[in-house]
């Protein structure tokens, strides 16, 4: 093996890889919290509750991904400077506005999938509305959503890969960075391009994180259906 | 700060004529990727709802490895990998073949889907009409299966077109690219956001409108 991938290697592992989990898994907890909430919410028959969740549901799930993510990178600081935040940080929120929107649609068929039965039921057993939802209906809907929320992951996780545009340090802003460095004059690079090498490695790591993930959310929907 | 010198109608009356031509592009970029899409998914959902030899196994593999890599990845393969191999493509090219490329793994997706829920009895009263194989599919499984999968695959249309805004990365001047190039300028930031939003949702939009209109117009008697 070429003297170097080893360092090339340890860069998108070390600095690239967390990057991506971090990015990734608070997106995730942030989009199924926020999205559980909003998709239970919105089965409220409350006019303007119901208007403002629609708003939300549709405008971030209608944008391009990349816009949400300028939007919060390069937006809110020009509304007001303490909405600065890091290219990961910018990455997450506008990953979880995109997927808390997902996730709140999902929900709010899952929870009216429920049969009526069941609200009333709890109802007669002395529940309140969150009571009810929260022990009685969510615990249902919930298992529904499990092959989604599987399929969620996976898109976080390879959307993430947009705070790259932004400067953010992830798996293909490393390999962004390493390719560059490459082309450069030794000592910093060899004055070589691996362009082709570099980010076929970054889409091979993906693929064998995505690829599992895949599958078990095939494998769920079957169990499930 | 910026809030105070917020003018839409500035930025706009100064800017609309490159903002039109941003606009065009992406409609230009998502056009051709569109129709590459839908050929693709038709012609390897039909290979993959029939078990075509060879065809069908190798279009697993293209959906499975489009499906499991970010497109962000896919495109840096594109613009900056082919060059290595003396590939040398313009930047509009890059931008249609490349979201044409993972439209075309979903869309194969979906049409397959859509052929597989033609019922086999329809398939075989063809047969018996003596229609052959082809005339069969021609007349009987494509005009069916495609309005099954029509909602289906005007959604990745719908994602073909928002996933031209990732041009960014390499430049090419569509509308995301063009209004952030702007903004960049005049520091204008949240006037160009807000064209970028209302043009994105406007076409996204309306394209989810249709797909409710045509599902009404194009369901089958059946299940009208």
């Amino acid at each position: 093996m070429p003297e170097w991938v080893g360092p090339v290697a340890r860069y998108i592992l070390e600095e690239g890889l967390p990057g991506t989990l971090r990015v990734s898994s608070v997106a995730v907890v942030g989009s199924a919290l926020i999205g559980v909430v909003f998709g239970t919410l919105i089965t409220i028959k409350f006019l303007p509750l119901q208007a403002f969740l629609r708003a939300y549901i549709e405008i971030f799930r209608g944008l391009p991904i990349l816009v949400t993510v300028f939007i919060v990178y390069f937006g809110l600081p020009s509304i007001s400077p303490s909405f600065e935040f890091a290219p990961l940080t910018c990455a997450s929120i506008a990953l979880i506005l995109w997927g808390s929107a997902q996730v709140a649609e999902a929900t709010r068929g899952a929870v009216q999938s429920i049969p009526h039965e069941q609200h009333e039921a709890a109802a007669a057993l002395g529940f309140g509305w969150a009571g009810r939802h929260y022990s009685v209906i969510l615990p249902q809907a919930l298992r529904r959503l499990l092959p989604p929320f599987v399929s969620l992951l996976v898109n976080i996780i390879q959307n993430s890969t947009l705070a790259q545009t932004i400067g953010g340090l992830e798996i293909l802003g490393a390999g962004a960075r390493q390719s560059e460095r490459l082309t450069s004059f030794p000592p910093a690079g060899i004055g070589e391009i691996h362009a082709a090498e570099i980010f076929a490695g970054v889409a091979v790591l993906f693929f064998l994180i995505s690829f599992p993930l895949t599958r078990l959310a095939a494998m769920l929907e079957k169990r499930l259906a | 700060m910026l809030l105070a010198t917020y003018d839409l109608w500035a930025f706009v009356s100064e800017n609309w004529r490159e903002l039109l031509d941003g606009l065009g592009n992406t409609l230009k970029v998502s056009a051709v990727a569109v129709l590459g899409a839908f050929l693709i998914g038709a012609l390897l959902g039909a290979a993959r709802a029939h078990r075509m030899p060879v065809v069908s196994q190798l279009t697993a593999v293209y959906v499975e490895v489009i499906r499991n890599t970010p497109i962000l990845v896919q495109i840096f393969l594109i613009f900056y990998a082919l060059p290595q191999f003396g590939i040398l493509l313009n930047q509009f090219t890059v931008a249609w073949l490349s979201v044409m490329i993972w439209g075309g793994a979903f869309n194969s997706e979906n049409f397959r889907a859509g052929f597989e829920a033609v019922p086999y009895r329809f398939r075989e009263a063809g047969y018996a009409l003596g229609f052959g194989r082809r005339a069969t599919f021609l007349n009987v499984t494509l005009p069916i299966g495609a309005r099954i999968a029509l909602p289906s695959s005007i959604n990745t249309y719908i994602s073909v077109i928002k996933n031209t805004s990732l041009m960014y990365v390499i430049g090419y001047a569509e509308l995301t690219t063009t209004a952030i190039n702007i903004s960049n300028l005049t520091l204008e930031t949240l006037e160009a956001l807000t064209v970028l939003g209302v043009v994105y949702l406007t076409l996204v939009w309306s394209l989810s409108a249709g797909i409710r209109v045509l599902e009404a117009r194009l369901a089958l008697p059946e299940s009208r």
